[in-house]
């Protein structure tokens, strides 16, 4: 008997992100490359690439859903999702020793969501950040760039603060000339990255709070490999954070669980 | 260059985008499948005033012998500017080229609503604009009131003001003496050895009745609307009711006439426009002015369709009729201030709990799935009461989005992703419920 796999493309403004996954909800593999110009050929690689891997034949992919901001673009999905539908199906999936998730926290490159669930993992809710760079992946990256930091190492380095200094503007032009004088004075690196981490943190809670933010907080996205950001979320909520192993996949684990329901 | 030249050149400008605008929303609505014909009238109308620019025609009017006044809002009573032998024209504006020129004039936490009209009064060029002699301005939110005064220094300004308590008795009187002195100016407007008529009680009994009978009409659209399985979309009821800026009045009820039997008809062979699947959105907020359909378009677009609207330029400009039946002036008066400033629940007046109770009615007769609620950039006053109704939604279990863009085109594609996930949800809401009941 063959075997039959799913597929959720997640193309993000930034990164495509792929998962396959079998009948049983088993995640077979994964990929995450640079969007760079052709989102479409970009992911048509990485199908090809996971299924041979494994060793999967084409036709054995029954479906394949595409989300993300380029999804329409993407010309292998039989259909799309929106990223919030996506994020909501994959909550569960996603969820570390099956914890019980209500919000889906996702911060991603170019913008952020909440999106709050019911117990059925129904969205009742969700809010975006969709206009500015402030609380995204973009206003980290700006500061990490004018701290000659890679983005990678934001997370552990704000861990070491025991004092995070207070990062007031939210737009990354001000936020960035004032990193810059705060390292010209001389301030340690980790309590301005902690501070850069709590501003950001700030911003997302105070939109969660309106969205009617539940406990039971999955962090996902790019925002989800980021200790830092997780602990001052954590702090600026009260509530705590749960993050999933594969943090930035759980759009495209979403698509691909849609894709395994809805015929 | 000189002065006139530059002036000259910027109008052109000015025109050359405001048509060009326009004609993209006319060609996106008359390229919906299965249009019906009797559409035609509402677009044209709408083409005649902003890519023709020659809105005299639909207006029944003569450019160079009649009086046109221009009027803003919804509580300046068109019935007394017909009585006087006058062509209203409504100048509320959805251009997002003037709304920028307008920005010389409109503080940037202006609406872009003002901006627009703002922009298009300085810039002459645009007909409909030009062609007012007069322009009567209602004191309702501090928008409208700054802008009467700034468009002092290019026409002729008649400042109503509106009380905002409205069930006080000193608001009927204050509004009583505002319905006097707005019927004594329009008598007396003159322009090209034409001058404004006696408004006697013949006169108002015609107009008003002209006017009821296309609130009537356009309350048969309504109920048309509320029909199980969508009869039209509702980015083309809007253009229709945004037609009746600037058409006559008889000329546009006779076509408001001939849509609701074809509608009728199609209900009658179940050839609905739309499938009954689609979630059934009502919205509230700011209203949606051509060229800007923006927020029905995305929501229609998305997969969803929008049944009815609360808008001072949608369901609600047309919607009661006047309570007189007396053939006395003075009692044509109070019918029709009465009509003009009772029923309104623009939020700028207060208390506004009619509005929540008006909002509660149509969530029930359309059986509406959501709540779309619009909030053009800088109105505080529709954003205010976002969370007024909110809450009173949450009993009815009715989700809500608010969505805050102005006439700039360039976040579509950010609201696109919003409204697309509302629908999403409201649709798996419905199959829940469906599979509930079953
Ligand atoms: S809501 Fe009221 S104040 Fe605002 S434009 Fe409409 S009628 Fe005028
Ligand atoms: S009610 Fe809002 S949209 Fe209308 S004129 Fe006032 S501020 Fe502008």
């Amino acid at each position: 008997m063959s075997q039959t796999y799913f597929a959720g493309i997640d193309a993000g403004s930034t990164y495509v992100k792929a998962a396959l996954m079998d009948e049983n909800q088993a995640l077979v593999a994964f990929d995450q490359r640079p969007t760079g110009i052709d989102a479409d050929g970009t992911s048509q690689k990485m199908i090809a690439a996971m299924a041979e891997a494994n060793g999967i034949p084409a036709d054995h992919i029954q479906n394949i859903i595409a989300t993300g901001y380029s999804r329409r673009i993407i010309s292998m999905a039989r259909d799309t999702v929106t990223e919030i539908k996506a994020h909501a199906r994959g909550a569960a999936w996603s969820a570390p020793n099956s914890i019980g998730i209500r919000t889906v926290i996702d911060i991603g490159g170019q913008d952020s969501k909440v999106i709050v669930l019911d117990g059925d993992n129904e969205i009742l809710n969700f809010a975006m950040n969709d206009k500015c760079a402030a609380g995204t992946g973009r206003f980290l990256e700006s500061l990490a760039r004018v701290l000659e930091l890679d983005i990678s190492e934001l997370g552990p380095l704000s861990l070491q603060s025991n004092m995070p200094l207070s990062i007031n503007s939210t737009c990354v032009v001000f936020a960035e000339s004032e990193v810059v004088s705060l390292v010209a004075r001389k301030k340690k690196r980790e309590d301005i990255v902690a501070g850069i981490h709590h501003s950001l943190a700030k911003r997302i809670a105070a939109m969660a709070r309106k969205a009617g933010a539940q406990p039971g907080i999955l962090l996902t996205g790019g925002g989800g490999r980021n200790a830092g950001i997780a602990s001052a979320l954590d702090e600026a909520l009260l509530m705590d954070i749960h993050v999933p192993e594969y943090p930035q996949l759980n759009g495209a684990l979403g698509a691909a669980l849609i894709g395994m329901t809805e015929d | 260059m000189k002065i006139s030249d530059m002036v000259a050149k910027r109008t052109r400008r000015l025109l050359k985008g405001v048509a060009r605008s326009a004609a993209v929303e006319l060609e996106r609505l008359r390229s919906i499948p299965g249009t019906p014909e009797e559409l035609n009238f509402f677009y044209d109308v709408l083409e005649a005033a902003y890519v023709r620019n020659d809105p005299a025609p639909m207006l029944d009017a003569r450019p160079d012998k009649d009086l046109f006044v221009g009027v803003y809002c919804m509580v300046v009573p068109e019935e007394l500017i017909y009585a006087a032998g006058a062509i209203p024209v409504r100048l509320c504006a959805g251009c997002f080229e003037s709304s920028q020129i307008g920005e010389d004039r409109v503080p940037r936490d202006g609406c872009p609503l003002v901006k627009s009209s703002m922009g298009l009064s300085m810039q002459k060029g645009l007909k409909v604009f030009d062609l007012c002699d007069i322009v009567a301005i209602p004191t309702t939110c501090d928008a409208k009131r700054k802008l009467g005064e700034e468009l002092s220094a290019f026409k002729e300004v008649w400042m109503i003001e509106t009380p905002h308590i409205k069930d006080a008795d000193f608001s009927r009187r204050i509004w009583m003496e505002q319905m006097y002195a707005l019927k004594a100016k329009l008598e007396t407007v003159k322009r090209n050895g034409t001058r404004g008529k006696r408004i006697n009680a013949r006169r108002m009994a015609a107009a008003i009745q002209d006017t009821a009978r296309a609130q009537a009409e356009m309350r048969r659209l309504l109920s048309l609307r509320s029909a199980e399985k969508p009869l039209i979309w509702g980015r083309q009821a809007t253009a229709v009711v945004n037609a009746f800026a600037y058409a006559h009045v008889n000329r546009w009820t006779e076509a408001v006439t001939r849509l609701n039997n074809r509608l009728a008809a199609m209900a009658e062979n179940d050839q609905p426009m739309a499938d009954s699947g689609r979630p059934r959105i009502y919205i509230a907020g700011s209203p949606s002015l051509f060229p800007n359909l923006k927020i029905p378009t995305l929501v229609e677009e998305m997969g969803g369709v929008v049944v009815a609207d609360e808008s001072c330029a949608g369901d609600r400009y047309l919607y009661d009729p006047v309570g007189s039946t007396e053939k006395n002036l003075n009692d044509q008066m109070l019918g029709v201030a009465s009509r003009y400033l009772a029923p309104c629940v623009c939020p700028s007046f207060t208390p506004n709990d009619d509005r929540l109770t008006l909002i509660q009615r149509m969530i029930t007769d359309f059986a509406v799935d959501g709540v779309l609620y619009h909030v053009l950039k800088g109105c505080v006053v529709y954003d205010f009461e976002v969370n007024r109704v909110e809450n009173a939604l949450r009993n009815n279990q009715i989700p809500l989005l608010r969505v805050e863009t102005d006439y700039n085109p360039e976040d579509v594609e950010q609201l696109r992703t919003r409204i697309e996930a509302f629908i999403e949800m409201l649709k798996s809401k419905r199959s829940r419920t469906k599979q509930a009941v079953s």
